[in-house]
Order: structure tokens, then C-alpha cells, then sequence
């Protein structure tokens, strides 16, 4: 009997972000009968009233974009054992890093204009934070929006005491395992060859280049992915803003 | 030997097709590539194909493959899998049929993998000289482009008809069955002898030198910096791996339900070329840099498989050539440096 006596206490957290993967734990559907048999889940705003500040494991989603989200975010960890960041907005910044082109003034005036937001803590915005930026994250689930099988891997892998295995390789493995004609083959683009795998190569498949929403793998090899880009006919300004949807965070690295 | 007219093999296909006995898959288009897949009909098959994107490795030894099940709610409950579909395999070409004979070698070697051989078994496989060749193949530099064992039927277009060459009973008794077959004539002969020296020389890409040199030219090469100037450019990303039909390399992972009672023991493709894949737990890497990992794939195709099993693990399809982005897998152009280095 390999289950756990005592049900780990479990909460979910949102920063900025659209919530699509704290939906894509309710769309578990009938697994959710068995993830609160194995987890008790203590706080979900998106699915329950109830809340508690006592819990084991906290699963953050969403990027980090004010002082008053980072203090929460911290209070978050120092009563977690583990925490978990939950979709690339929390793994990476996702799409909220693409305003980091930016300057903090500049964002303010084109979103707000003329409005009297000055010294309002709500309005007190910095340069996009993935959740990582700012608190120890002790694993990751990526993706825009996460995978429900890879949630659930992690989620039995904490629960039986071992390391969720994430992959660290290229979304070209999963292609080349559904026997895709490679993207860059058919006349596309794809940020595959850099990109974290664990998607199934979901948009491959369906037959547009991967826009990386998992992040890159630990070591990926960006000029070389570069030189493929321009290959296949890129300019090196538009081989670069491939990277600028989910990958901005990387991009001071791909252009060096 | 026999001959079957054109319009008499689509009717043997079909009928293999109508048969529920086994499935028939064959070389089919798909987005300007051909790959192996189901068919439905005799008019799917395309017999005048270059190359397969994935070789028929892939129903040998699949991609995902359950090896067993588990059950812990109770007592400790295990039960080994092998999903075997009977399979009739249409359009090998020789090369393939080489890399299938190298995979039962590994496979039976040691710890006969049941998985592997019971599927390879209860198959039936209907070889093909090629017509069309990939400007990446060089299967005529490695002694592959044509063979005389590996296959159940081997079928060559002489025209009008196909030249049958039996390879097996299997063979024989499928033809007899389902096929209006008859004993080739002078003129068949002829026409089969002449497609068949013709083979050699519609490849585009060639060795400078005799593959059985290749264990000692990587011997002398280990050290070159050819590695490292054609790594830089690797993306780790497996491809030459994973479309390689005698890569044979495996991850084995346990996925447990949610419900934390039942699960799955899982294999599926790993690739030498990938980061982790000599990662070990405590985190150590034997080959970390990019460098060694690229060596590492040319020295067991070409001295590491050749030492232990009598084979070079490279049959010349071209397919990692052709996959790879940056263009820096191609065997050919890899071994002709080296056996100038190795001068």
C-alpha cells in the first residue's frame, strides 16, 4: 500500500494570469474525484469557498507584476513545503513578460493615459517576474495552458515521494515519435528544436511551429536555432521575435 | 521466383486488406513525405517512394509501449504486456529490412526481449527494391541497397508486372492463398536483372572507402576536432536518433494513475544525442557537452555496434541527414572527413 497515510494539504494561487490552468485542474473531470481522495484541497478560489493558510504544497499560477504580489507570493512559500509553479506565466513570465520590451513609465501611460494612479499599490507595477524570480520554486508544470496529464504526473509523483519526471528535451523528440514532416520542412517555423518537450508537440501536430509556451530546455542551443530560422528564410529580427510570446525571459541570452 | 501482373497485385493487396487475419499497412503519402500507415486500399500504396519518414521499426518496437501493468490497491499485483498486432508489411526497402534483421540481433542478445520478437514473429514482411532513392541515402556505399535474406516476399517493378522473390514459407503460402502469380519467363529475368544493376546508380551520395574500414578509421578519429567544430552547431535535439531505424535506445518510465492505485511501466525512444541521456542519479552526466554526445552516435554506429555484434549500426536510409536542421548529421560527409584525417 504505497498511498500516504496523511493526505497532503494542498492550495491553489493565482497571480496575473487568464486562471486557464487552475481551469485545467477542474477539467480533470472525473480524475478530480480521485486527486481529492489522494490531496486535500484546502484553498481553490476557482473552484471552492472555503480557505485555509494552513497547507503543504502551494500551486502558483501566474506571473509576478507588483511589490504587493511578490510580499504575498512570499508569504505563500514560507507556509509551503513545496511549491509548485503552475503554467508558463508562473514558470517562465509567459505572455505578461512581453510588455518587459517596455519601460514600467511607458506601460503605465499606454494603459492607464492621464489617470491619477500615483502612489496607489495597485498600480505599482514592475518588470514581469516569473514566480521563480522571487521565491525558490521547487517544481515546475509549464505550458500555456499546463498539460492535464503532466499536472497529474506531478501531482501522483508528490504524492508517492518522488522527482516528477519533466522532460529536458526538445519538442522535436515528440514529433519525430508522432512522425510529424517537420514544420520548417513544410515551409513554417517552429521553436521546437529549443523548446521543453512534455506538450505531446501538440501545435506541430495540428500543423503551426512552435511558439514555445513551455520555455527552453535547460541548455538549449539558441544560435544554432537562430542560424535554422534564417535558413529557412528569416530575417535575424524576425528570427529573434519568434521568441517575444512566451519567450521574452530568454531572449537577452538569444540575441548576445 | 514468380511474376504478378500490376493490376493482379492490387487485387492480392485488396485481398490481404479484406483478410481480418492480420493488418496491412504500407507506404503511403502524407504532406509531401511517405510514411508507413494503415491501408484501405491497394491504390494507397506507393511502392515508388524515396524514403519513410519513420522506418517499420516503429511497429516493432513503438514509441510509447506498455511493458506491464501494476495494481497496489491490495496485494502487490503485476502483469507483464505485449500488445502484438499481426502485421503485413508492404514496400521494405533492403536497407530497412537490414536495420530489422540488426534490431532482432540486439534484441535477442542476452535477455531475448519478448516485446520485440513476439511482434516481429506474428509479422509478415513484403520487401521492395527501390525505384526512387533520397538524396541523402548512400545504402549502395554500405552494402544495402539490395539484399537476398531479411524478407517474407521482395517485390521489383520490371514494368507491366512485379518480379517476385520468395523469402520465406510464409512468403510462398501468402502468394499461393491470395495471389495470381506465375513463374517468371526469360524476359522477366532480364528485366530484373537490369533494375537491379541499375539500383546502384541513382544514389546522389557515396563512402570514399569500404564501410568494413570504418572501425579502424574511428579508432585513429576519436580525438579529432571535428567533433567539437560540428557539435557546436547541435541542437540536442535527438532527431538523428529518433528517425534512425537501428537506434534502438530506450527510456523506462513508471506512470502511476491519479488514483495512486493502478499504473503503467512504460518504454519509449530515448537518443544518445539528447541532453540527459547518460544522466545518472546523482546527477552526474557522462556526456554533458554536446561534443561528445555527437561523437558518441558516429563511434557506436560505426566501432562500438561493429565490436560487439559484427555489424555497422548504419544502413545508409540517409533519414538523420535529411532530419537534422542544422545539416551536420550526414554520415557521409562525417566518415569521408575522418578517413582523410585518418590517412
Amino acid at each position: 500500500m504505497m498511498r500516504p497515510s496523511v493526505k497532503p494539504r494542498v492550495a491553489f494561487f493565482d497571480f496575473a494570469s487568464c486562471e486557464g490552468c487552475q481551469l485545467q485542474v477542474i477539467n480533470l473531470e472525473e480524475s478530480v474525484i480521485d486527486l481529492i481522495d489522494i490531496v486535500d484541497v484546502v484553498s481553490f478560489r476557482e473552484a471552492m469557498k472555503e480557505h485555509s493558510d494552513d497547507y503543504d504544497i502551494a500551486f502558483v499560477e501566474g506571473s509576478i507584476m507588483r511589490p504587493m504580489d511578490a510580499e504575498r507570493l512570499k508569504k505563500i512559500r514560507e507556509r509551503a513545503k513545496i511549491l509548485v509553479a503552475l503554467g508558463a506565466c508562473a514558470c517562465i513570465g509567459g505572455i505578461n513578460a512581453l510588455r518587459n520590451r517596455y519601460s514600467v513609465e511607458h506601460v503605465k501611460k499606454v494603459v492607464y493615459g492621464d489617470a491619477d494612479i500615483e502612489g496607489n499599490p495597485f498600480f505599482d507595477v514592475f518588470h514581469t517576474k516569473a514566480v521563480g524570480d522571487v521565491v525558490d520554486v521547487d517544481y515546475y508544470v509549464y505550458g500555456c495552458p499546463i498539460s492535464r496529464d503532466e499536472l497529474a504526473k506531478v501531482i501522483t509523483s508528490l504524492a508517492l515521494g518522488k522527482k516528477p519526471e519533466i522532460p529536458n528535451y526538445p519538442v522535436c523528440v515528440e514529433c519525430k515519435k508522432k512522425e510529424n514532416v517537420c514544420i520548417f520542412e513544410k515551409g513554417g517555423f517552429c521553436l521546437g528544436p529549443v523548446t521543453r518537450a512534455g506538450c505531446g508537440a501538440i501545435c506541430p501536430t495540428n500543423g503551426s511551429g512552435c511558439e514555445g509556451c513551455r520555455g527552453l530546455v535547460d541548455n538549449p542551443n539558441t544560435d544554432s536555432e537562430l542560424d535554422v530560422l534564417k535558413k529557412y528564410g528569416l530575417t535575424v529580427e524576425d528570427a529573434l521575435g519568434r521568441f517575444d510570446l512566451f519567450c521574452y525571459k530568454y531572449k537577452g541570452e538569444v540575441s548576445k | 521466383m514468380r511474376v504478378i501482373k500490376k493490376e493482379d497485385f492490387k487485387e492480392f493487396v485488396n485481398l490481404l486488406i479484406g483478410d481480418d487475419t492480420k493488418e496491412v499497412v504500407g507506404v503511403k503519402a502524407k504532406g509531401g513525405k511517405f510514411v508507413y500507415d494503415e491501408l484501405s486500399s491497394a491504390d494507397e500504396l506507393r511502392l515508388d517512394f524515396d524514403v519513410t519518414v519513420l522506418s517499420p521499426k516503429k511497429y516493432f518496437m513503438p514509441p510509447v509501449e506498455t511493458l506491464l501493468r501494476y495494481d497496489l490497491s491490495s496485494d502487490f499485483k503485476v502483469e507483464p504486456v505485449n500488445e502484438v498486432t499481426p502485421l503485413i508489411i508492404i514496400g521494405i526497402h533492403p536497407y530497412d529490412l537490414i536495420a530489422l534483421q540488426q534490431l532482432e540481433t540486439v534484441f535477442r542478445d542476452t535477455y531475448p526481449d519478448a516485446n520485440h520478437l513476439l511482434k516481429l514473429e506474428r509479422s509478415i514482411l513484403i520487401g521492395t527494391n527501390m525505384q526512387n532513392v533520397s538524396p541523402h541515402s548512400f545504402a549502395a556505399s554500405m552494402g544495402t541497397a539490395t539484399t537476398r535474406y531479411g524478407y517474407d516476399l521482395m517485390l521489383t517493378d520490371i514494368g507491366d508486372s512485379y518480379y517476385i522473390e520468395i523469402g520465406s514459407d510464409r512468403g510462398e503460402d501468402l502468394l499461393e492463398r491470395y495471389a495470381r502469380v506465375s513463374k517468371p519467363d526469360k524476359t522477366h529475368e532480364q528485366r530484373f536483372e537490369s533494375v537491379i544493376n541499375g539500383i546502384e546508380s541513382k544514389f546522389q551520395k557515396a563512402l570514399n572507402f569500404p564501410p568494413e574500414e570504418l572501425p579502424s578509421i574511428l579508432a585513429r578519429t576519436y580525438d579529432s576536432k571535428l567533433w567539437a567544430e560540428k557539435a557546436e552547431k547541435c541542437l540536442s535535439c535527438g532527431s538523428c536518433n529518433l528517425v534512425c531505424p537501428t537506434c534502438y535506445c530506450f527510456d523506462v518510465q513508471d506512470v502511476t494513475e491519479l488514483n495512486l492505485r493502478r499504473g503503467e511501466r512504460i518504454r519509449t525512444w530515448d537518443g544518445c544525442l539528447l541532453e540527459d541521456f547518460a544522466k545518472v542519479a546523482t546527477g552526474e552526466n557522462f556526456r554533458e557537452d554536446r561534443a561528445s554526445r555527437y561523437r558518441h552516435r558516429f563511434m557506436r554506429k560505426g566501432k562500438f555496434l561493429y565490436e560487439r555484434f559484427g555489424f555497422i549500426a548504419c544502413v545508409g536510409c540517409g533519414r538523420c541527414a535529411s532530419g537534422c536542421l542544422p545539416d551536420i548529421a550526414d554520415p557521409v560527409e562525417i566518415y569521408n572527413t575522418l578517413k582523410e584525417e585518418a590517412l
